[in-house]
């Protein structure tokens, strides 16, 4: 009977809003009825078989109204509104209507299933879906007992629906497609009526309750009637019943089997490293390189220059950060590791190359430098007039006090610090010294003979104090050097002067040997031995070059040269101190005041010595004021605008071979004939020296230089021996010495008179 | 490399100059003027130093690098000038 209606109502499901809810919910009902009878797929179906069983006589009672009809909706106008189902299992029956949400069925025999899966499928879509489950719900109002095969039906809607779905999915596509075409084709030409209406209340969720409380009124039935009596029933009918019988089981517990494995112990390591900020500066430097480039090929390239030079363990550390860095890791790091090899093997090769670098000298140099500064610490400090702090560590023996005890004397005195000494000058006579206009701290040392005999080969020494055992550079010359000076403009510049009357001119920044530029095949170059040479700023130099420096020199020939750098030129300028005013010593003992302008004759002679002289120098104090050496055993003070000397120093009866004015002091000047080196102090003593030094036996002191920022005195001997002396305790005073040598000055022209 | 060779004999020749340590860039002696375990020894833990003093200057600014390091002691000074390939290491007691 069921099975029959079910048929008879498979086609279509059309709700009509007139009809009462329990119209469809027995249609309903009795489709998922015949559903679970008739289809012995579902396992769930079978197990819930025989609680339908049971329910259709509820179900029957339920079925009391005999519509057996479709569903029909109808709207106020009469319209069927009536929702299609989504699903159409026929291909060619159906008749679209934008009116309705869901197509019309056939009643010609569509499957069971397929109307179940039309169920079910509007079950899930939308609306028939929470309508068809208000009816249940609704149902169950009524009826609590249908609650539980509510709920079934749900349960067995649920995988049946799924499983409909999944069996016929390939057909609702087709037909869902087929709808879609036939839909577009009338879409194109007519037009299109929608109409929207109300709907009923959906329910999305609705859990019936599974207990009633005493008060309401279905208490009664649900006591009374119904399950719960049948249950007690049966739990009455249970005690002597024959159909219960006791019955024991038991579970079979399997045996357990204890299985044994056994794995390789996993050894752990661990592996740490710094990530110093160094270190990623370093990958990240070196990783510029290789960023740049597109390819792997050139940071590849650079790691080969970097891992070069590098010891073993670091190319490891090297190829890890450059592999790091390169994308195509593969290929290139196994590149890496081979070059890694290969550079181990070389550096096994040349251990000894080491010492071969250029930074390997210059290190050795430093520390040259370094272990003599430790040596000679405490006289260096003494130079530079730092005090001289005792070593802490050193053991004070007797004889340091003894010593420190004699510096406490007043006395003007000298103290030698050091001496620029090493064999290649060994013997050599020290012809002349010039300080380094721009270090102070570099000398430079020329070595020559002044007389014609015992020629030898010349030799520049520059001396750095920083190293008072070997000099920093040396210049081999042809001949004897007899005069040398710095150049002011380019301090690197050292124009040597030498006995055979050629100049040359050499750069003491490069390490090389030869000169930069020698006039020795310049026409007019001298043929007597070059007494001076000298840089003189040019201040209005041809072509408007201002500051622009020209070399001059003085040569036992009779002539003053001025040089250019690029070619010699005679003409006679030479200036000193004075712009245009110079001086000129010669052998004969006059000296004579030249000017630039005038290139033939002199201004004015100064007549006195009677050797030849050897120095002149200009006070660098007083303008006006300079002071001459000779032969003849004497200096002599003059006023420039006078022709006879104000003064005249004789001490020994040595030819004084060279004076120089202090550039502290105005009154002190230094003298050096061949014995003794003195230092004449005109503000307390204009007879005689406020320090003598006597030089060391067989050696004779042949040049002087003082130091510009320090009371220091250079003196050159023929042993080739550069002694530094320290002036102590000279008590000239700074600012008033100016005036104090024009006080003599004055005061001696005065007596003259 | 004469000029190496002069300039290493003008600094043996120094006054207080107790040894001369070259080592190269892996850790081995090169040169020396001191016996062998010293060596050995000297080089070893004056790596270290060096390494933990550069490590020190570079962290401050990566772009420093250490050039020369002096450990002064009671006894005597030790004199380092390290350089990527190799430790130019002199010991010298200037005081003697």
């Amino acid at each position: 009977m069921p099975v029959r209606t079910a048929k008879q109502m498979k086609p279509t499901l059309k709700v009509t809003k007139s009809r009462t809810p329990n119209q469809s919910t027995s249609g309903v009902l009795r489709v998922n009825q015949s559903a679970t009878n008739t289809r012995s797929v579902n396992s769930s179906v079978h197990r819930k078989s025989f609680t339908l069983a049971g329910d259709s006589k509820v179900l029957d009672k339920g079925s009391v109204q005999t519509h057996k009809q479709t569903v029909q909706v109808f709207d106020e106008t009469g319209k069927d509104v009536t929702p299609q189902p989504l699903y159409q299992p026929e291909a060619g029956a159906l008749q679209p209507k934008q009116s309705k949400i869901f197509t019309n069925h056939d009643t010609s025999g569509s499957t069971l299933s397929d109307f179940l899966s039309t169920a079910y499928q509007t079950t899930n879509a939308s609306f028939a879906a929470p309508f068809t489950r208000s009816v249940f719900g609704s149902s169950s109002v009524s009826r609590s007992s249908q609650s539980t095969m509510e709920s079934m039906n749900d349960e067995i809607e649920d995988p049946s629906s799924k499983k409909d779905i999944s069996l016929s999915l390939s057909d609702v596509q087709v037909r869902r497609e087929e709808i879609k075409e036939q839909i577009k084709e009338h879409m194109l030409d007519c037009m299109v009526d929608c109409y929207l209406t109300e709907t009923e209340t959906i329910w999305l969720l609705d859990m019936p309750a599974l207990s009633v409380s005493m008060d309401s009124e279905e208490a009664e039935v649900v006591k009374s009637e119904g399950r719960n009596m049948a249950y007690q029933e049966l739990c009455k009918n249970r005690l002597g019943n024959d159909k219960y019988m006791e019955r024991p089981m038991q579970t079979f517990n399997g045996a357990p089997k204890a299985k044994e494995v056994q794995s390789d112990s996993i050894s752990m390591v661990e592996k740490a490293t710094m990530a110093t900020h160094w270190d990623i500066y370093d990958s990240y430097v070196s990783d510029g390189g290789a960023g740049n480039a597109a390819d792997g090929a050139s940071p590849t390239k650079l790691d080969i220059s970097t891992l070069h030079r590098v010891h073993s363990s670091r190319p490891l550390d090297r190829t890890m950060s450059g592999a790091s860095a390169i994308s195509t890791a593969s290929t290139s790091s196994s590149r890496i590791d081979t070059e890694a090899f290969v550079v181990q093997g070389e550096n096994e090769s040349d251990p000894e190359d080491v010492l071969h670098s250029e930074k390997f000298l210059q290190d050795l140099l430093v520390m040259e430098r370094a272990v003599l500064e430790n040596i000679y610490q405490p006289k260096l400090a003494a130079y530079r007039q730092l005090p001289i702090l005792p070593d802490p560590n050193r053991e004070q023996k007797a004889g340091d006090e003894r010593d420190g005890q004699d510096d406490v004397s007043l006395n003007p005195a000298l103290e030698r610090l050091w001496a620029f000494n090493c064999e290649l000058t060994m013997g050599r006579n020290v012809s002349n010294m010039a300080w380094n206009k721009k270090n102070p701290d570099l000398l430079a040392v020329g070595y020559g003979q002044f007389d014609f005999k015992d020629q030898k080969s010349g030799l520049v020494c520059c001396w750095s104090l920083k190293n008072p055992t070997w000099p920093e550079r040396i210049f081999h010359c042809e001949s004897g050097v007899t005069a040398l000076d710095f150049s002011t403009c380019s301090p690197s510049q050292l124009a040597v002067g030498m006995h055979d009357g050629s100049i040359a001119i050499y750069n003491v920044q490069s390490t090389e040997k030869t000169p930069v530029i020698d006039s020795s095949d310049c026409a007019h170059k001298h043929t007597g031995p070059v007494w001076q040479v000298r840089w003189v700023e040019n201040e209005h130099g041809p072509g408007g070059e201002d500051k622009r420096e020209t070399l001059i020199s003085v040569s036992a020939d009779g002539r003053i040269s001025k040089w250019f750098l690029r070619k010699g030129l005679d003409v006679k300028e030479r200036k000193i101190e004075d712009s245009n005013i110079y001086l000129v010593g010669t052998e004969d003992g006059l000296i004579h005041k030249c000017s630039c302008s005038y290139n033939e004759q002199f201004l004015g002679t100064y007549t006195a010595h009677i050797g030849p002289v050897y120095k002149i120098t200009w006070s660098p104090l007083c303008p006006d004021v300079f002071l001459s050496c000779s032969a003849d055993w004497t200096i002599q003070l003059w006023r420039q605008d006078l022709f006879t000397p104000i003064l005249g120093f004789t001490s020994t009866h040595k030819a004084v071979h060279d004076i120089e004015w202090s550039p502290r002091w105005a009154t002190v000047f230094g003298a050096v004939n061949e014995g003794r080196l003195e230092i004449w102090d005109l503000g307390s003593s204009i007879l005689d020296p406020i320090i003598v030094s006597m030089a060391r036996p067989g050696v004779k002191l042949t040049s002087l230089l003082f130091a510009t920022q320090t009371d220091c005195v250079l003196v050159g001997d023929s042993g080739g021996q550069v002694s530094v002396y320290k002036l102590k305790n000279l008590n000239a005073g700074e600012g008033k010495e100016v005036n104090t040598l024009h006080d003599i000055i004055r005061s001696t022209l005065a007596s003259q008179l | 490399m004469a000029e190496v060779e002069e300039t290493l004999k003008r600094i043996q020749s120094q006054k207080g100059v107790q040894a001369i340590i070259i080592v190269n860039a892996e850790g081995i002696p090169v040169k020396t003027t001191l016996d062998n375990s010293s060596t050995v020894q000297y080089a070893g833990l004056i790596h270290q130093l060096v390494m933990k003093a550069r490590s020190t200057v570079r962290d401050i600014d990566p772009q420093n690098d250490l050039t020369f390091l002096r450990v002064r002691s009671k006894k005597n000074e030790i004199m380092i000038a390290p350089d990527k390939d190799y430790f130019l290491i002199v010991i010298q007691n200037p005081t003697e």
